[in-house]
């Protein structure tokens, strides 16, 4: 691929940038303003020309805010993934291949790296350079190819079996909670039992249901869980795990998660949104300390976002390429979502989203025994409660977002979310009037299909 | 020669809703249950009529339940919904309280849309996925407890633990006699058939139970009078078929009824409507925990993921019943969407390979569409049996 054909920061924001905060890792080193810009504009567009194409409407391009440091230093992180986790991995860190929407604090404070789907995509992507966008596509796809051979056609997600399995990619132990965000998970993990790859540690952690945090018994249940989780992580990581540990950890994760709630409720509060709806979701996902595999760095980035945000409401600044009075969308369902570039063309933003942000919302009570308090919390989820709980939750969201519509959104061969989208979207409009849709998304390509982007703009058009 | 006893069932299935019907008019409660590990004898013990909701084979109540669910769910899942949207099924329609556990998580997801929509009084027993570990065990004998509990709040009375006691000998005695039928239907020159055993088991999950055991036994006399020592060996003009994988309920014989017809003998399976969960369930405590913990100690549904291939408890009893009921060949079923058994079809594949053991899969759903593809391919899977019996036996001689 020419690099004509790439996008370039332009020069003139060198200084500015290189200006702003340096990125602090858990390790202690950290990484400048000048350090990221470099890493930007000269070494990344060589490793990974594929991140910077210029097409318009592919799934994972780049935010185009380059005012928003947030925009860049998410993707620097991302496209670091490979060498900061291989670097963390000969120090000593275990990872953890572990699901989206779930609290990591007791992977961190156990010594590993807890990685959901798609940051082990980015970690897995990173060990191959000079790859263009239709490359990198039919790599993936090729990939993915195997865990459905291995596995089943019907599988959607496959706990990371391609790369762990298939890919070679170094993953020390598979144990996600097994929630039911997602009904393959748990079949998915299983599933490794089979690979040639004898070296993972597999472990479910297992997710009660049906008033979960109501019955002492079934949070008992969870605090063992997750002393088995910690204790396995130990073993792997060389060290003792004490309830300290896990209490300075859910410390540290309690301030990203009550940073983005600030972010989130700062965002909601403009008169227009101060960013685009890809900045908004990689902001607060950070509130997860998930995505980049290193929540030290997530929290310096939402740090600095808080400040940055606040001055854009403030000044009462729109984010570039949002229309003066957007649609406001709220996005329920599980862990796809539509084309930010696609939705605020069609004069939409997208303003929320229940996955992810529901475990992100669920604070830990800090003082006390931190297993059952963080067992408690974790069985709080909204997102895994009865339907009419989760709706309740869901509206709250909406109307703090201030959303004109709701999209319900699921992955083909999705059984748990799929089965819940009607008696959601039912309660919401039964309590609301606020207007629904449900839409089946299967996609393959580097770019969502027209028939999904034309029922979700015709729905926009509608509201 | 016919099993008179069979035609005396199928005669007060006939008869069974109307009955129910009157038992409720008398103040009896029906609990429909569903799933894998409900223990149905805490159901018993307290007075109600236990009937397992478990049927299935009609597309069009599939396309109904998916309106409501969707259609990312299994077939089995979408039929149940759509028979309580429709409420034509005269045992859903005396159903009371229902009772779901959460084994599968789609069956769980039926439970909430069934409550919600069909404002169904439902019940629901929470499953560990790490059922192996004592943690595990625990939690399910407490989930147990509290399923008895809100079943005790329906009944208006404490469960009495000799009312358990007797409950748990009449299913023992019930599970005791379905195996002993089962093995007449594997033996040489069979006077009953595995379809025929099949229908036997199902009929369990909707007679009066103590009748069902009696009818049992009299089943059981009468093949011990017409076969007094029934030996399991494979003859020569057989294909020893042996059905896996997805449940086949109620009202599905699309599968049934093709193998059959191309010339295959079924002689076991290890479904969950079929004989598997009447096998190895030792209740060693009479209370709820105690019974509920004898469900769980089975050979574990596959919705219940286990994470050691070697010393999976699933495969071993495949194996085992492969080799009590000498199949020549594995149909691995998987329906639309079931993920435990379709996640696994590849690796029981590779699995029974090792052991020469010949496996078609096939998956399907309650459609017809399928039935001439699926025709010719178990009609090939069939005469590839057949021919690699006779082969065997042209080498022996």
């Amino acid at each position: 691929m020419a690099t004509t054909d790439l996008y370039e920061y332009p020069q003139e924001l060198r200084e500015e940038f290189e200006a702003t905060e340096a990125i602090q890792f858990r390790d202690g080193s950290q990484a400048t303003g000048a350090d990221i810009w470099h890493y930007m504009t000269e070494v990344a567009p060589k490793k990974y020309p594929y991140a910077y194409t210029q097409r318009k409407y592919v799934d994972g391009r780049m935010s185009r805010d380059i005012h928003l440091p947030s925009a860049i230093k998410h993707n620097y992180l991302l496209l670091t993934m490979n060498d900061r986790i291989n670097k963390s991995r000969e120090n000593g860190s275990p990872v953890i291949f572990v699901q989206g929407g779930q609290s990591v604090d007791p992977y961190y404070a156990a010594g590993g790296i807890a990685l959901r789907p798609a940051s082990v995509g980015m970690w897995s992507r990173g060990r191959q350079e000079g790859l263009g966008l239709n490359e990198e596509v039919v790599r993936r796809h090729k990939q993915k190819e195997k865990a459905y051979h291995a596995i089943s056609f019907e599988a959607c997600q496959t706990a990371g079996y391609e790369t762990i399995q298939e890919g070679g990619l170094p993953v020390d132990m598979v144990a996600p909670f097994t929630c039911l965000r997602c009904s393959d998970i748990s079949y998915g993990v299983e599933a490794h039992r089979h690979g040639p790859n004898k070296a993972v540690k597999l472990m479910n952690i297992d997710y009660p249901m049906r008033h979960q945090a109501d019955k002492q018994w079934a949070v008992e249940y969870f605090v063992q869980n997750l002393r088995r989780l910690t204790s396995e992580i130990g073993k792997i990581a060389g060290r003792e795990v004490t309830d300290d540990d896990l209490s300075k950890e859910i410390k540290l994760h309690n301030e990203g998660r009550r940073l983005a709630i600030d972010i989130a409720e700062l965002w909601w509060s403009a008169d227009v949104p101060p960013t685009n709806g890809l900045d908004r979701r990689h902001i607060l996902q950070m509130g997860g300390m998930e995505i980049h595999g290193d929540p030290s760095a997530s929290l310096t980035i939402l740090r600095e976002s808080k400040t940055y945000i606040k001055e854009r409401v403030k000044n009462g600044i729109k984010a570039e390429g949002v229309v003066d009075k957007p649609v406001r969308l709220f996005i329920c369902g599980s862990c796809v979502r539509p084309n930010d570039f696609r939705i605020e063309e069609a004069g939409a933003i997208i303003v929320g989203n229940d996955n992810h942000w529901s475990d992100i919302c669920t604070l830990v009570k800090e003082e006390g025994d931190p297993y059952r308090n963080l067992a408690h919390a974790i069985l709080s989820y909204p997102y895994e409660q009865s339907v009419e709980l989760r709706a309740a939750w869901t509206i709250e969201q909406l109307q703090k977002s201030r959303a004109d519509g709701v999209l319900f959104l699921y992955q083909w061969g999705c059984n748990t979310q799929s089965a819940v989208a009607r008696m959601l979207c039912d309660t919401i409009k039964r309590d609301t009037g606020i207007p629904t849709i449900i839409i089946e998304q299967h996609e393959g390509g580097s770019e969502q299909s027209e028939q999904l982007l034309n029922r979700i703009n015709a729905f926009i058009e509608m509201i | 020669m016919p099993i008179k006893t069979l035609e005396v069932i199928r005669k007060r299935l006939e008869d069974r809703p109307a009955e129910l019907n009157k038992l409720r008019e008398n103040g009896q409660k029906v609990v429909g249950w569903t799933g894998y590990n409900v223990p149905e004898e805490i159901i018993h013990a307290l007075g109600f009529i236990p009937i397992r909701i478990a049927i299935g084979g009609d597309d069009r109540l599939v396309e109904v339940g998916g309106r409501y669910a969707s259609s990312k769910n299994c077939v089995f899942i979408r039929e149940i919904v759509g028979a309580f949207s429709e409420n034509e099924d005269p045992y859903i329609q005396q159903t009371d309280i229902l009772a779901f556990d959460a084994t599968c998580l789609q069956n769980f997801r039926a439970a909430e849309v069934i409550e919600y929509y069909f404002k169904k009084d439902v019940i629901v027993l929470g499953v560990p996925r790490n059922f192996y570990w004592e943690e595990g065990k625990e939690y399910f004998g407490k989930e147990a407890d509290e399923f008895t509990r809100l079943l005790e709040e329906r009944a208006g009375v404490s469960l009495d633990l000799t009312k358990l006691g007797e409950s748990v000998a009449l299913y023992n005695d019930i599970r005791k006699t379905l195996k002993s039928i089962y093995s007449f239907q594997a033996a040489k020159d069979n006077v009953i058939s595995w379809v025929e055993v099949f229908d036997l088991i199902q009929a369990g999950d909707l007679l009066d139970k103590k009748e069902y055991l009696a009818l049992l036994h009299q089943t059981l006399a009468e093949l011990q009078a017409l076969q007094h020592n029934p030996v399991i060996e494979v003859d020569g003009n057989d294909a020893r078929i042996f059905i896996s994988g997805s449940l086949i309920p109620r009202g599905d014989r699309k599968l049934i009824n093709i193998i059959t017809s191309v010339g295959g003998r079924i002689v076991g399976d290890d479904i969950w409507t079929g004989i598997l969960p009447h096998l190895d369930l030792d209740i060693k405590e009479i209370s709820p925990a105690g019974v509920a913990l004898a469900y769980l100690n089975r050979t574990p549904h596959a919705a219940l993921p286990y994470l050691d291939l070697e010393s999976d408890r699933r495969l071993k009893k495949l194996h085992e019943l492969l080799a009590e009921f000498k199949a020549q060949g594995v149909i691995y079923h998987t329906l639309r969407y079931c993920d435990p058994f379709t996640f696994k079809a590849k690796e029981t594949k590779d699995v029974l390979a090792k052991s020469a053991i010949p496996v078609l899969e096939i998956h399907t759903e309650y459609a017809g569409s399928d039935y001439e593809a699926l025709r010719t391919r178990l009609e090939a899977f069939v005469e590839m049996i057949k021919i690699k019996a006779e082969s065997a036996a042209e080498v022996t001689v």
